[in-house]
């Protein structure tokens, strides 16, 4: 059987091979999931708490709250778009994984993307119609669940690709075809809990503080709310240092186990919630959020990282690494991806520094020397890409 | 190979046509309202127009609530109805172009973020600075098109790179520039609408509504007179021979240019009356618009689609998963001529092999193979059973069901039906049945109990 499986494996790879180093394609798929996986936790994070403090707050959480509903569907938007790249790079290297999975769950993968925008919108009707007089709660519950529904599926099929062994059993019980994509064939609860639920407290308790110390060095700041949104941050933080312990250890006893991996889990789970705990439990509320943000970062580095291992785990079961994934050095590829790197990420940091300043009242001159800059970059950019083709011309 | 996702209700071709049609609408708005608020703002700015952010403002929110966030949500809804619908053609897609995704990703950020950015600074820095942003944008998601349209265009041109497999000779393609000059000139249409709707949102009276309206209609009015002569004098003759032959076929229904061609008259017309008549113009008109565009756009994305087949890829990759053609560069050799030889019921990963050559003559055995098989190659684009079919009175919604088409060719008999599959390689838009005679013959046998179960009496038609 391991052997059938083996081979089929190496028969799903694509033909073409990947256009770069698998490991850089691996290394890529970890660190921009660091970067989804904080948004989109934000986004189920920032609605749970909207809908609470609209339900049973006092005066100043519902004010944070109407913060919480507007923050809910751009974490939602910049989750989805920082998705993107995971998703590329996961198909790149593990492509017989992830397509297995959406096709033998074509239903829900089809589906995922409608329930995205249903969250989407309900959370923006709330936020611009709801939020201010604190109505339309049902919209924001509506808007927690299909996100939530979102995030379950995204973990069944990330779960349905470990499972190799299984797939033309689900495929075609006694060689009869399911071809609905209907059935949730392999989930694992602590991991959904842990990646989904406890993680969303500490993304917003993480941006609470971020928040505190932001609005902090305004004039007109008031230092006893930002005060009380810092402490409640720190608060949300350690208490759920602990939950994502005991699930993270749920999490190593169940599916780790089944990989021989609970003990190394166990132990990366123990040392993130003791870096987590004595992370958080110095820190001044009202001044320690970009500590806090660098420490919860680096946990999702370390979450990430072990989610990674579960999934090379699992294939290498059947001899596939993704060292050994064929690829052939597409310099052109490389060139354009490189090229646009520098140019993005000086016009995201020009646009993030813009965002910082007006909070403060005024761009500062060499923000703006910036902004001329990758302006200047982009339209270069733009027109080298454009121009780059018209050889086939000559 | 992988397993079939056929769809529920709705084929999963059509799952991938609708998200596809509804991220062109929302995508291209970006690219065309960016740069019509760009020239807004400048004027804002240079001619002293402060009452023109009444209307940026509004857009902005629409655009960040609607087109932005929607468009890239809908962008990966592409990705995933083609990963459940046709994984081994986006895996192709993927495993030459991930880095210039992934370069496009840069700009997704950038659209996403500068328009958060964009909007909640909006009075809140120097009106100098501000532009800067709205520059941001309209390049940012120029790139984006300038990007996608490589690899859209690659699917149905792949050019020098089905000798080189250089990326670089696929992205720039012979329909390249066609198609990146045809829908930047047609996104201004879509934005046209777009801004009516936005300033009709205005009272009546306001100074600036009819300004805006008259001259985003005269914007859309243009781009859709340039698109239309770009299509005519570039786009079209820079089509493959085959392309043309299969979109003059019955692959494309006659209802499909119907729509497309209703479409851009009935645009034309509303962009007119609103240039000459700006204050008449309604919101519900302007959604009317929108409604309209998303049905052309919907026929003419569905065109472009069609106008491949009988390949996913063309000359690379058949609509039905398997590699056609030889790349030496990158390693890859046809599978078509193995799976004639040696069979494909065990050659491809979730097509049974059958425990011995006899199996093939059980009736039971047989069906199961057979259904296995139509599958795999048929059920790209066809309705291979009523899985996919939404029932509205006594008429049936499916996508070019195989039962109809048999029984209308008079392939009703598992010979007739078997002799049928033999012979499909005659039309411009199929490719040859793949497998040995045992397997074509299963194949007929399943295919067969399709048909009699169409006209069979209701009793004994399920199985």
């Amino acid at each position: 059987m391991e052997m059938l499986n083996t081979e089929m494996l190496q028969m799903m790879r694509d033909p073409l091979g990947a256009p770069i180093h698998p490991t850089i394609v691996q290394v890529l798929l970890v660190a921009t999931f660091v970067l989804h996986i904080f948004f989109v936790t934000l986004a189920v994070g920032a609605s749970c708490f909207a809908l609470w403090a609209f339900w049973r707050g006092s005066e100043w959480q519902r004010r944070l709250a109407r913060v919480a509903a507007r923050l809910a569907p751009n974490a939602v938007g910049l989750g989805v778009v920082t998705g993107i790249a995971p998703l590329l790079f996961v198909q790149t290297i593990y492509d017989p994984l992830w397509y297995a999975a959406n096709t033998l769950t074509g239903f829900w993968s089809t589906l995922f993307i409608f329930v995205v925008m249903g969250g989407y919108s309900l959370a923006y009707l709330f936020y611009l119609k709801g939020s201010p007089q604190g109505k339309l709660l049902w919209a924001s519950g509506l808007s927690l669940a299909l996100l939530l529904l979102a995030g379950w599926i995204m973990h069944v099929l990330a779960n349905t690709a470990l499972y190799p062994e299984y797939w033309r059993e689900w495929y075609a019980p006694n060689r009869e075809p399911d071809t609905r994509g209907i059935i949730f064939h392999a989930y694992n609860l602590p991991r959904v809990t842990f990646l989904l639920l406890v993680s969303s407290v500490l993304s917003l308790g993480v941006t609470l503080m971020l928040f505190a110390w932001y609005f902090r060095q305004r004039d007109d700041a008031d230092r006893e709310y930002l005060t009380q949104v810092g402490q409640l941050g720190k608060r949300l933080a350690l208490v759920a240092a602990p939950l994502l312990w005991v699930t993270g250890m749920m999490w190593a006893f169940t599916q780790g186990r089944q990989f021989g991996l609970h003990i190394i889990m166990a132990l990366v789970f123990t040392l993130m919630a003791l870096l987590l705990r004595e992370g958080f439990r110095n820190l001044d509320p009202l001044t320690g959020g970009v500590r806090a943000l660098g420490i919860w970062l680096l946990s999702l580095l370390g979450i990430g990282t072990v989610r990674e291992v579960i999934r090379a785990t699992s294939v290498a079961r059947f001899n596939y690494r993704v060292a050994d994934y064929p690829f052939v050095w597409d310099w052109a590829s490389v060139l354009v991806f490189a090229l646009t790197s520098i140019v993005g990420m000086s016009v995201i940091a020009y646009l993030a520094l813009v965002l910082y300043d007006s909070g403060k009242g005024e761009v500062r001159p060499w923000v703006e020397k910036l902004g001329r800059i990758s302006i200047g970059m982009l339209g270069a950019w733009l027109a080298l890409f454009i121009l780059l083709g018209l050889r086939l011309y000559l | 190979m992988y397993p079939i996702w056929e769809g529920v209700f709705v084929h999963s071709a059509m799952y991938v046509a609708i998200v596809a049609a509804f991220h062109v609408l929302a995508s291209h708005l970006t690219v065309a309202a960016a740069w019509f608020n760009l020239y807004l703002e400048r004027r804002a700015v240079h001619e002293n127009r402060p009452e023109f952010y009444e209307y940026l403002k509004r857009s902005a929110l629409g655009l960040l609530v609607f087109a932005y966030v929607f468009g890239a949500l809908a962008g990966v809804g592409i990705w995933q109805t083609t990963t459940a619908a046709n994984p081994r053609g986006i895996s192709t897609l993927i495993h030459n172009f991930v880095l210039y995704w992934g370069a496009e990703w840069y700009m997704f950020l950038i659209d996403v973020i500068g328009i958060i950015v964009y909007y909640y600074t909006l009075g809140r820095v120097s009106p100098r600075t501000h532009l800067k942003l709205a520059w941001i944008l309209a390049l940012g998601a120029t790139g984006t098109l300038a990007i996608i349209v490589g690899i859209l265009s690659f699917k149905l041109t792949p050019g020098a790179w089905l000798q080189t497999g250089a990326s670089l000779d696929g992205f720039y393609n012979p329909t390249y520039y066609p198609m990146l000059a045809m829908r930047f000139a047609l996104m201004f249409t879509i934005t046209a609408a777009w801004a009516c709707l936005i300033a009709s949102t205005m009272p009546q009276g306001t100074p600036w509504r009819e300004h805006i309206i008259r001259r985003a209609s005269v914007m859309g009015l243009a781009g859709l007179i340039v698109g239309a002569l770009v299509w005519l004098f570039w786009y079209y003759p820079t089509l493959p021979e085959h392309a043309r032959q299969v979109m003059a076929s019955r692959a494309v229904p006659p209802i499909t240019y119907q729509v497309i061609i209703g479409g851009v008259v009935l645009t034309a017309l509303g962009l007119l009356l609103n240039i000459i008549y700006p204050r008449h113009q309604r919101a519900v008109i302007a959604v009317g618009a929108m409604g309209v565009l998303f049905l052309a756009i919907f026929g003419a994305e569905r065109t472009r689609e069609v106008m491949r087949k009988p390949d996913i890829i063309a000359g690379y990759m058949s609509s039905n998963q398997l590699v056609i053609a030889d790349i030496p560069a990158r390693g890859v050799r046809a599978e078509e001529s193995r799976l004639n030889q040696q069979g494909v019921t065990g050659q491809l990963p979730f097509i049974v092999p059958v425990k011995a050559a006899q199996d093939l003559y059980d009736t039971q055995k047989q069906w199961k193979t057979g259904k296995l098989l139509v599958l795999q190659q048929c059920a790209s684009c066809h309705s291979v059973s009523h899985q996919t079919s939404i029932a509205i009175g006594r008429h049936e919604l499916r996508l070019r069901p195989v039962d109809e088409l048999l029984a209308s060719r008079g392939a009703t008999t598992p010979q007739a039906i078997e002799a049928y599959l033999n012979a499909i390689g005659g039309f411009p838009y199929m490719h040859p049945v793949k497998g040995t005679q045992e397997e074509r013959a299963a194949m007929a046998a399943y295919l067969y109990s399709l048909v009699s179960e169409r006209t069979a009496p209701p009793t004994l038609a399920r199985r």
